[in-house]
């Protein structure tokens, strides 16, 4: 029987609805109040001197868990007063929230420098004086000695930093929203794991609530999915570390390797079965043609593409017997797959050209409505704004940058600049708005981009490498916008809520950053993590800067264009191939994400994936089932990342009164 | 135009299977079948997107 032609217009279309669990039918309202706002900033506040003094001392911040701690606490102390905490400033609590506790750690590269700039290492490699003041201040400058960011030494960097701030914050907001009303409009992308964020945030407000719906009980059933699975996985293994020299593992983590195992038949295969069986959650989520394909594609590359054919030709041909996992993987990549992977997946932008620029040709004649595919017309109060108005911030945010960058670097080639801010910055941030529209992840990464960039311009001195380029992604930035369409929240309250609370985190991150970095030097016994890493990381933060001197270009040799162009072609292949055979174009982003990748790390996707398809849909019908699942991985999420906090707040608890005899 | 599309993307393919296994993999005819293969993918969807129009216009009686 012939297979009847789907279009993409109603495939996306299709997908779009379903992981449009209100069936794009929403009020839209301002998320942002005076408690929410208060709130975010109270909690944010007291929990970031504790996130920044932890990365120093343990390497782990805790942030993760902190926006559902702020959220838990505000719905607890609303239903406690009797009032209703609506979604939209649930969600905004999350997202102002996680601002906060973060915000002292954009400092922290301040702090970094001012170590970094006396080092033995920097000396040796005679770097050291080379650091350019916009970086940070002279080794012997009273604001290094004294360890103190508000010296007027510390005026300029900062100064810089600042203005990169604001010119970055215009660039960002504008370049995502274009993008999104690109993608998430005009194209329908289903964004499948928006729905993560924004049901959580719904459930949540549902308790506070007269009624709770099915929502707060799936929600907790997901929690304590995520406490059990979080105790097993993280828990254990972190408390009983502080006990023993050896932590008991339930699973070993990451991952279970196999590699050796199968060499005997499958040389240059790698399979190593990870653990982490929370990824099912989101196998449960992800759309089942691409899991199932992208399963089958890595299955086949390393059991046949790889022994049968890239090693017989010798293609392959760092492998040896005896290797794991992780040296496998880097010799394939290094032999072959990262230029392959460089050719895939410029594929994938030409790909999402051709879908879009069609419809983009039709857009005047047009007289479509807004929620459908090929569309640009935006639904009623979402607070839009004129694509023209954005466009012309992001030329003068990028504008400003790449002067800025330039008046660093008077003397590295402009026309580099302006190509990586005019030319690759956009192809770049489309092609990952595309991924993140139907994979939910980033696929597209040049390797050793800014390597390539210092060879080609001739470019020796030092500089260059500690001043900032404009190569910027904003397509992951995208689904931000699609969780704020699916909770009903305003955009326009979303970036007043950005704006307002810039400045003052802005003030206290530095301040912050300031009486930690008084409390005793960084690194120092005082914060051991840092203490232990940071003379490696300086070690190779000078090899990497001094890996170029001397016409030294081993990574463009690393790059092969065959392979490059192998990448390339025979992906479009697959896609049109597919398209000829009337196959999902679903299909073709599995293979494409399948291509060279471990099938072990993908079984519990894939589990997620079979149990959902073949028991969940039948059990609950496709509609309830895709309205509880990105409410269930919501709740595991919180589950998990409390457990996490809290396990790692008694490890470091009980290592700061254990006495160890040495 | 389908046909036409399926017919220009089977010359693509054909081609960059000549150029792996005959040719020695050289890039530039693996670049010259990926110029070919995205004429017959943008044919191909700028004909979807037509047809989809086609498909919507109510037909006069």
């Amino acid at each position: 029987m012939a297979r009847e032609r789907v279009s993409q217009a109603d495939e996306w279309q299709s997908w779009a609805q379903r992981y449009d669990i209100e069936g794009g039918i929403r009020t839209f309202e301002s998320g942002l109040t005076v408690k929410v706002f208060f709130g975010a900033l109270f909690v944010g506040l007291l929990m970031m001197p504790g996130s920044i003094y932890l990365s120093y001392v343990s390497g782990q911040s805790g942030a993760a868990a902190a926006p559902w701690v702020a959220v838990i606490l505000f719905t607890e102390l609303a239903r406690r007063s009797f009032t209703t905490a609506r979604r939209q400033e649930l969600y905004m609590l999350l997202s102002l929230t996680g601002a906060a506790v973060g915000s002292g750690m954009q400092y922290r590269n301040f702090i970094w420098y001012a170590y970094f700039v006396n080092t033995p290492q920097a000396i040796s490699y005679e770097i050291a004086d080379k650091i350019p003041a916009w970086v940070v201040p002279a080794g012997d400058s009273a604001g290094v000695m004294t360890r103190s960011l508000l010296h007027p030494d510390w005026l300029l960097p900062i100064g810089i930093y600042l203005i990169s701030k604001l010119l970055g914050t215009l660039r960002f907001v504008s370049g995502q929203y274009i993008l999104f009303r690109l993608t998430a409009d005009l194209e329908r992308l289903p964004y499948p794991m928006a729905p993560i964020s924004a049901q959580g945030a719904t459930a949540l407000a549902e308790t506070t609530g007269k009624q709770e719906t099915w929502r707060w009980q799936v929600f907790s059933i997901g929690s304590m999915a995520g406490l059990i699975w979080g105790f097993i996985y993280i828990g254990v293994p972190a408390l009983t570390g502080v006990m023993m020299s050896e932590p008991i593992q339930i699973l070993k983590i990451p991952w279970i390797d196999f590699t050796q195992s199968i060499e005997g038949f499958a040389p240059t295969g790698v399979f190593a079965l990870r653990t982490d069986f929370g990824q099912m959650l989101f196998g449960f989520v992800l759309p089942f043609p691409v899991v199932m394909s992208e399963f089958v594609t890595a299955l086949l590359s390393q059991f046949v593409l790889n022994p049968q054919i890239l090693y017989r030709n010798e293609i392959l041909h760092q492998w040896t017997s005896g290797l794991d996992v992780r040296a496998v993987g880097l010799f394939n990549d290094l032999d072959f797959y990262r230029s392959y992977g460089m050719g895939k997946n410029f594929s994938l932008g030409l790909v999402g050209l051709a879908a879009s620029l069609p419809m983009l040709f039709k857009l005047r004649s047009s007289k479509k409505k807004a929620g459908e595919r090929g569309s640009l017309a935006t639904p009623p109060n979402r607070g839009d704004f004129p694509l023209w108005l954005m466009g012309i911030l992001w030329l003068i945010g990028m504008g400003g940058f790449v002067w800025l960058i330039h008046w660093m670097v008077p003397n590295f080639p402009l026309s580099f600049l302006l190509g990586f801010a005019f030319l690759y910055t956009p192809i770049n941030s489309y092609i990952t708005a595309r991924t993140f529209g139907v994979l939910g992840r980033d696929l597209f990464e040049i390797p050793y981009l800014h390597e390539i960039t210092f060879i080609l311009s001739r470019y020796e001195e030092i500089d260059i490498w500690f001043a900032p380029l404009p190569d910027e992604d904003y397509g992951a930035g995208t689904q931000g916008w699609r969780v704020l369409e699916l909770t009903g929240t305003t955009f326009t309250s979303n970036l007043a809520a950005t704006l307002l609370i810039m400045p003052i985190l802005i003030v206290s991150g530095i301040v912050v950053q300031h009486f930690i970095w008084q409390i005793a030097p960084i690194p120092s016994a005082q914060y051991p993590f840092v203490q232990m890493m940071w003379p490696i990381n300086a070690t190779n933060e000078c090899l990497m800067k001094t890996s170029l001197r001397d016409g030294n270009s081993e990574i463009i040799q690393a790059i092969r264009g065959d392979y490059v162009a192998a990448g390339f072609t025979s992906s479009l292949a697959i896609y049109g191939l597919l398209w000829v055979f009337k196959y999902p174009s679903m299909w073709f982003y599995g293979i494409i994400g399948g291509i060279g990748a471990d099938p072990g790390s993908m079984v519990a996707r894939l589990l997620g994936a079979i149990i959902g398809r073949f028991y969940m849909i039948k059990r609950f019908g496709l509609k309830r089932w895709f309205m509880f699942n990105p409410v269930l991985a919501a709740g595991f999420a919180c589950g998990v990342g409390l457990v996490g906090m809290g396990t790692v707040a008694v490890a470091l608890v009980s290592k700061a009164v254990i006495v160890k005899p040495f | 135009m389908e046909k036409l599309a399926s017919f220009i993307i089977f010359i693509g393919t054909g081609l960059w299977l000549v150029s792996v296994l005959f040719l020695g993999g050289r890039w530039q005819w693996q670049m010259l079948a990926a110029l070919i293969l995205t004429i017959g993918i943008f044919l191909a969807h700028f004909w979807e997107e037509l047809s989809e129009e086609k498909k919507n216009t109510p037909k006069d009686e």
